[in-house]
């Protein structure tokens, strides 16, 4: 009876030690080796966690694509970042800013929650017509949202001085808080998974018609999953703007979107899991990567710049594992308890 | 008469934009109307053509051969492309394909940032691109009466070659329901492969005119005709071609009229309005604008 | 001629087809009846390449064509026109019919067939050159019929050819298929009207939830169907 809780027990929670533990171990190494290059590759680890995760809260429960998220990210980030601002500093990075905007100044933890407050706003007005499309038309739709924000970033030189860079923001985002968030992050992405929410959500996924026919109503649990979603989505933007304190809107556009859109694929969009490990493998590649090409561009081997070496990897490396396993790395399926997920993987039923 | 002559430029002008943003659009529909598939590595074959006429043009080779030998490159690329990264993918999900799609783009676009260079290449294009006749007080561009002549003979061909061959009837089955028409005994490879073909053919064209316009060529030149081809296939309805014809004439004479009327401060957010429109589109007219040819379909 | 053994078919953990096995000979027309969800359609589909079966062998003319893509098996001749009758709606009634003909390159034959059709079927020889689409329902199932007569079939297998027609038009539809048997086109015939289909079919076998539950001659399974009748109503 005993063995018997355990491994219930186990079942239930064993995916969330699973990942968390690892994590936190990554976030404690980077920390005690005090070695700034690698504590800054972690902190961005766990951005991308976290906005992968949060693609994973919409598009892994949804089924429906979302290339729109990263939009949401750029607004999160412009948004806290002139939350926490001084007003010195605004009057200094924009050049013709407006009166009300200069003048507001809150804490990180209130901007960091402004962030992603006004990004869940957006995609509360814009997604709920955009819910009612799947495939195709979910594709071209959020991919036009990408655009749309995008345009709107670069041309409205009163809050994000234009095409250019933003400056003066302080960097509050530190290796623990954001390991922290992004710990929280999967706990609450996994939870997301279970709750009635989540459960309807997979159920509309699996097939339309009969979710809809049990009286789901798809539209409004994929709205709500869509601005749950971009807040997180949000609040990881204004992070990686308290980070890397300097940036303009290219960082919000397709190379990103590509990024962690890939990240989820390879780790499997069906799991948390997947959006974990996915995160974690394209970071090693992405990092490996990086130092190969600094390396022979310091040797001074080959003329010229290695610029896109990476990303060129990463694509073929992408193709590559949607041929071999198009459900990703682990399937769709969560990491389990002892050793048994292949097991499961073929029974399917167990899960 | 300066009327007459205004809407004149404003007619010669649409009408030359329409005609390469409806053989973008046709481009993509074509391969979208039978595999379901948004090929985001469309406008990366736009950039195929672009590179070979860098290359190409590079020698001694008479223009139109440095022409040709670039369109046909791009159609070399686009049933690559469909070999090695489409087909294997092919039985996966709708996601799946539109993923690798995606992966493809970025491949290419950064195969050429690493192996060409990430700068703008000056490409040579000959004189008459920029060169501009007087017609009875009328500035036309040379360019411009070529590829609206170029556009319309090409989807007079494409429209002969869907209605009047058998592998032309197959393609528009094949778009209607794709299992009825394998079995009937069409194979589904070779009307793929013919679709990948004409999609790189319809892209190797377009790349000829889009870099006749600035004689230049980076590897992002892709992104903008990928993006046209977007907005005028939805405007004419997801996987109806003659709707992404008649998408893309829209799409050229709005274009034109919003250049011509909006000001200044409100061109910067044209792309915005655009895709704004998109998103109405999909939500209100998800047939598209120019619906009602679906049963009628006359491409 | 056609021999189907022990085919299972499973869609995800469902499994559709538990051991199907049946034949056909050469000239013969050959029904599969049950109720809905039967498995009779499944049947067919599979046969066709449509879906694979997860065991089980089908054999056609003593090869094996398990496995084989849609596209080959209508080569080896065996042409399914599937339920709902699944015609071009945009494309010409012409251009139904040639398509019809994909696999063959004689020109001359295939104008000849064409001919034929537009005889046999007079209401499309009218309407060659209108879109399919502008059929209505008994039309279009004359021209899938047509359609797939056109590639000369050794097997033509038919998939409710009567659903959602008029009554009257039921009459034609059996009466086609009596006259396509008699002039010698071997026939594998899936219907949920079992009074007529029994009328016109040497043999049947009657499937249940994914099994052969009872086969013979037309008299046979008329007999049994009248004992079992409880669950299997007149459904036209």
């Amino acid at each position: 009876m005993k063995v018997g809780q355990f491994r219930m027990w186990a079942h239930r929670y064993s995916t969330l030690i699973i990942l968390l533990v690892p994590l936190a171990l990554i976030a404690l190494i980077a920390d005690l080796s005090g070695q700034v290059v690698l504590q800054r590759i972690v902190i961005v680890l766990f951005i991308n966690l976290i906005l992968v995760a949060a693609l994973q809260i919409f598009m892994g429960n949804s089924g429906v694509v979302s290339f729109g998220h990263i939009g949401f990210m750029g607004i999160g980030a412009y948004a806290s970042a002139l939350l926490s601002m001084t007003p010195e500093a605004k009057a200094a990075a924009l050049r013709s800013g407006y009166q009300v905007v200069e003048q507001v100044q809150a804490p990180f933890i209130l901007a960091l929650l402004g962030g992603g407050a006004v990004a869940a706003l957006v995609a509360a007005v814009v997604g709920f017509p955009l819910m009612r499309l799947s495939g195709a038309g979910a594709v071209i739709a959020t991919f036009a949202l990408l655009v749309i924000v995008h345009v709107v970033l670069i041309h409205w030189s009163e809050v994000t001085n234009g095409p250019r860079v933003i400056f003066g923001i302080k960097q509050f985002t530190t290796l623990w808080i954001a390991a922290v968030c992004g710990l929280l992050t999967i706990v609450g992405a996994y939870w997301f998974k279970e709750t009635s929410l989540g459960l309807k959500l997979r159920a509309s996924r699996e097939d339309e018609h009969a979710a809809a026919s049990i009286g789901i109503n798809i539209i409004i649990v994929r709205w709500v999953a869509f601005i749950l979603s971009a807040f997180v989505t949000g609040v990881a933007g204004g992070l990686w703007s308290h980070f890397i304190t300097i940036f303009s809107p290219v960082a919000f556009y397709l190379s990103q979107t590509f990024l962690i859109v890939s990240m989820l694929i390879i780790g499997g969009l069906g799991s948390v899991s997947g959006a974990v490990v996915g995160t974690v493998v394209v970071t090693a590649i992405f990092e490996i990567l990086r130092s190969v090409e600094n390396a022979i561009s310091m040797s001074g081997l080959l003329s010229g710049t290695l610029a896109g070496l990476t990303e060129l990897v990463l694509a073929t490396a992408m193709i590559v594992i949607l041929i071999l396993r198009p459900a990703g790395i682990t399937g769709g399926q969560e990491l389990r308890w002892p050793g048994k997920r292949f097991n499961s993987e073929m029974q399917g039923e167990h899960d | 008469m300066n009327m007459v002559n205004d809407i004149l430029q404003f007619l010669i002008n649409a009408l030359s934009l329409g005609g390469l943003y409806a053989l973008m659009a046709l481009g993509l529909a074509l391969v979208y109307s039978i595999l379901r598939l948004i090929n985001f590595a469309y406008g990366e074959l736009v950039m195929v053509g672009g590179y070979s006429l860098l290359v190409f043009g590079a020698g001694p080779l008479p223009w139109i051969i440095v022409a040709l030998l670039s369109v046909l490159m791009a159609i070399v690329a686009s049933l690559l492309l469909e070999r090695v990264a489409f087909r294997p993918v092919r039985d996966a999900s709708a996601n799946t394909m539109l993923i690798t799609s995606f992966a493809v783009s970025t491949l290419l676009q950064n195969g050429a940032l690493l192996l060409v260079s990430p700068r703008t290449r000056a490409v040579r294009v000959p004189s008459f691109f920029i060169e501009n006749v007087t017609v009875g007080g009328l500035l036309i561009s040379k360019s411009n009466v070529l590829s609206l002549v170029v556009s319309l003979v090409t989807l007079a061909i494409l429209t002969l070659f869907l209605r009047r061959t058998v592998l032309g009837s197959a393609l528009r089955a094949a778009a209607d329901d794709f299992v009825m028409t394998r079995l009937l005994g069409v194979r589904a490879n070779q009307v793929i492969a013919a679709a990948f073909a004409i999609s790189g053919f319809l892209a190797g064209l377009v790349a000829l005119f889009w870099v006749g316009r600035t004689a230049s060529v980076v590897p992002q030149i892709g992104l903008n005709p990928v993006l046209i081809a977007f907005v005028a296939s939805v405007i004419g309805g997801m996987g109806s071609l003659a709707g992404a014809v008649a998408g893309g004439y829209l799409l050229g004479f709005l274009t034109v009229g919003l250049n011509t009327v909006l000001p200044q401060g409100l061109l910067d957010f044209r792309q915005a309005f655009l895709f704004g429109i998109v998103i109405l589109l999909l939500l209100f007219r998800p047939q598209g604008l120019v619906s009602g040819m679906q049963s009628t379909e006359r491409i | 001629m056609l021999a189907v053994e022990d085919v299972q078919v499973r869609y995800g953990a469902i499994t559709a087809l538990r051991g199907v096995s049946l034949h056909v000979e050469k000239d013969e027309i050959v029904a599969l009846i049950g109720v809905n969800g039967a498995g009779k359609s499944t049947t067919l589909m599979t046969i066709a390449g449509v879906l694979k079966p997860a065991q089980g062998t089908i054999t056609f003319e003593g090869q094996s064509i398990v496995g084989r893509s849609p596209e080959d098996i209508v080569r080896q001749g065996i042409v399914l026109v599937p339920e709902e009758r699944r015609i071009f709606p945009g494309l010409t009634v012409e251009e139904n019919l040639r398509l019809g003909a994909a696999i063959r390159s004689d020109r001359a034959g295939i104008r000849q067939d064409l001919e034929e059709m537009c005889e046999r079927f007079p209401v499309l020889g009218e309407r060659l050159g209108q879109p399919a689409g502008t059929l209505s329902g008994g039309e279009q199932q004359q021209l899938a019929i047509a359609r797939g007569l056109m590639s000369r079939p050794a097997l033509l297998m038919l998939d409710e050819p009567s659903l959602g027609l008029a009554p009257q038009l039921v009459d034609e539809i059996f009466q086609l298929v009596a006259q396509l048997h008699e002039a010698g086109v071997t026939i594998l015939l899936v219907e949920q009207n079992v009074e007529r289909t029994l009328e016109i079919v040497d043999r049947a076998y009657l499937l249940n939830t994914g099994e052969v539950e009872y086969q013979g001659a037309a008299d046979e399974l008329r007999e049994h169907v009248d004992v079992e009748s409880s669950y299997l109503g007149d459904s036209t």
